[in-house]
């Protein structure tokens, strides 16, 4: 974790760097004369951001080594399953605006099975259409609120 | 009193009490659900209430924030996924026991410190609102700045294992929150041209996206270890794991009590929410244990005080909004709509105007905790037989529940696109130990915080030594020094770094780091 602090620290400051001095001055205008400029907050926040990774940063190089350093705070399987999610969202959002908003839920159901290792047909197919029949009946029927 | 009895005559009419009774059942189930909190639940419901009287509206809407406080303590039970933010704290000791065989008697405690928090902090607004509305006018903006920046302070403190860490992420949450039309100069910070980004980034895409679907991903990323641990978690042979025990009341009603009155007092005070209260109850529970290193592997004080703080703040959070119209937390700002919409302007004057319909509120929301203990009681044995699903069907489902709370925010397809931008945020916070619960929270006060700073600057002329003239100021900015020296010497940034491997946060009592 030690190494992880250090490396989340520096990139912190790099980000509030960046903030600071490029985008906050790029995409907040200085407003009104005799008003509180609105980019003191958001500025003062990158500053406190800033600070604290600085001290993050130094107190991780300082600590002394531990037998945990070694560990990967993430593991492969991890990152391999988020970056899974978000090519089955990218399929969804597709989906969603070429084709209906069903079939993006579909997608969304049967993609995340399949990447979950779920192969038997049955629970492939009522799986999706049992869910998105609650979530019809629930949001159209019950409460008698359309969702899309 | 006489009013009172008189609401209760309006409210135990089988028509209204069928009315309140569908509102709680139907905020159970949401707040069951991850992701679709009470403030998703009351906002989808109210143009459902447009056909109903007052009395039946309000009771149902009140019914469903009181059903999903509670509920939210169910996914956060059995899939240490909490329903809200501020049911995080129960999934800390909560899903441990549920890995133990103890579900049955984690989710029987939660509902009823949740019930107990509940009707005691609804007392507490019945006998507060109307006598606090002359004194509350003394918090100005000045006091509300220095609670909030308190608040922020002490809940990055507890909620990590490094304040460091803590404390950067309530500045980051408050900096994010700064994104959108600025509400004095109506300046556009930080939206890139984007239109959506106008009205500031939605909170509830942002808190699906870092809760449920981070913690999704990270479940995915652990499917086969956590399949075998969760066919272990299985309901255990023996009564007493089902039940709970004399010896465990017992030691649970102190924290429960302190719950209640940490969670009216939190939702009393302006902005702080929920999650504030749920998790102060939780540290300061912790702290008062002779063996607080046993809390996040299984202890039942924990899920009663987190739940007992969690429901006592959805009443009391009704107080300012009744003495002074303002509203306390996001629960009661929604609820502000719906209360104009059916006759009842929230503010001092409504305890003169229409006496009758705040007793028939009163009362409508006293029945609504006793039918939510008859709901989460009977309603328990089916929610607990999702412990028995396998994770690869248990999570299609959330990402598609998820998928459908974010979208309903906006209707639109960018809530999915800050969905899946604070699902990456989300998802490297709580593996880098990053609190993300004092990020959520530093979003939430984040605009309150900015415009009492801003009137803070202005009354006190730009002179830090007006602030004598503050004195309930002054206090909280000597607890927030003391609260930082406080836990800084105990697990500060030093001490938090140098162990940060060798102990577990609290949010690392998740299967996502086994």
């Amino acid at each position: 974790m030690r190494r992880a602090n250090v490396i989340s620290g520096v990139i912190l400051v790099i980000f509030g760097l960046v903030m600071l001095a490029v985008v906050i001055p790029m995409q907040i205008n200085p407003g009104p004369d005799g008003m509180m400029s609105p980019r003191l907050v958001p500025g003062m926040m990158m500053g406190v951001v800033i600070a604290l990774s600085l001290l993050l940063v130094i107190n991780n190089i300082r600590a002394k080594a531990t037998a945990d350093d070694s560990v990967a705070p993430i593991s492969r399987g991890e990152i391999r399953a988020l970056v899974t999610i978000g090519v089955i969202f990218g399929a969804a959002i597709l989906l969603y605006l070429l084709v209906s908003p069903l079939a993006a839920g579909a997608v969304i159901v049967i993609g995340a099975l399949l990447a979950l290792g779920e192969r038997r047909p049955l629970v492939l197919i009522a799986m999706p259409t049992g869910l998105l029949t609650a979530i019809w009946f629930l949001f159209y029927k019950v409460l008698g609120t359309g969702i899309v | 009193m006489s009013d009172l009895l008189i609401g209760f005559q309006d409210v135990l009419h089988p028509a209204t009490l069928i009315w309140v009774a569908v509102g709680v059942t139907l905020g159970y189930v949401l707040g069951a659900l991850p992701g679709l909190g009470k403030a998703t639940g009351v906002a989808v419901c109210i143009p459902l209430t447009f056909y109903l009287g007052p009395v039946a509206a309000l009771g149902m809407l009140i019914g469903i924030a009181k059903g999903s406080a509670a509920g939210s303590a169910v996914s956060a039970i059995l899939l240490n996924t909490p329903g809200e933010p501020s049911s995080a704290p129960t999934a800390l000791d909560g899903y441990p026991l549920a890995r133990q065989g103890k579900a049955q008697k984690a989710l029987k405690m939660g509902l009823f410190a949740s019930v107990i928090g509940d009707f005691v902090s609804t007392l507490v607004l019945i006998c507060l609102a109307a006598p606090l509305a002359r004194y509350a006018l003394l918090i100005g903006p000045v006091e509300i700045c220095t609670i909030l920046l308190f608040s922020l302070t002490f809940i990055g403190g507890l909620s990590g294992n490094s304040m460091t860490k803590g404390l950067i992420a309530g500045a980051m949450g408050v900096f994010f929150a700064t994104i959108g039309l600025e509400s004095e100069t109506f300046v556009s910070r930080m939206t890139f041209g984007l239109l959506e980004l106008e009205d500031g980034i939605a909170l509830v895409p942002m808190a699906i996206g870092m809760l449920a679907v981070a913690e999704m991903a990270v479940q995915a990323g652990n499917v086969k270890v956590l399949d075998s641990e969760g066919a272990r978690i299985t309901d255990g042979a023996s009564r007493n794991d089902r039940v709970v025990l004399a010896s465990e009341w017992r030691r649970c009603l102190p924290v429960i009590a302190r719950g209640t009155l940490i969670g009216s007092v939190v939702g009393i005070l302006p902005g702080l929410g929920a999650s504030v209260g749920s998790f102060l109850s939780y540290g300061a529970t912790r702290k008062a244990s002779k063996t607080p290193e046993k809390y996040g592997t299984g202890m039942i004080e924990g899920v009663a005080a987190a739940e007992s703080a969690d429901n006592a703040v959805v009443p009391s959070s009704l107080i300012p909004l009744f003495a002074l119209g303002i509203p306390g937390s996001v629960i009661a700002a929604i609820l502000i709509a719906a209360f104009i919409l059916h006759g009842l302007t929230p503010g001092p004057l409504m305890f003169q105007q229409q006496p009758r319909l705040v007793a028939d509120v009163y009362a409508a929301m006293l029945c609504a905790s006793v039918i939510l203990l008859i709901v989460g009681y009977t309603g328990q044995r089916l929610f607990a037989q999702v412990i028995k699903a396998p994770l690869r069907l248990i999570i299609p489902g959330v990402l598609l529940l998820c998928t459908v709370g974010a979208y309903m925010e906006t209707s639109s397809v960018f809530s999915i696109y800050v969905m899946l931008f604070f699902t990456v945020i989300g998802f490297f916070a709580r593996k880098l130990d990053f609190s993300f619960v004092t990020f959520l929270i530093g979003f939430v006060i984040g605009p309150n915080l900015e415009l009492s700073f801003r009137q803070s600057l202005q009354l006190l002329d730009h002179n830090a030594m007006n602030l004598s003239k503050h004195p309930i100021a002054v206090v909280f900015i000597l607890l927030t020094v003391a609260i930082v020296w406080w836990i800084g010497r105990g697990k500060g940034p030093a001490a938090g770094e140098r162990h940060a491997s060798a102990g577990q946060t609290p949010e690392k009592h998740v299967p996502t780091n086994s």
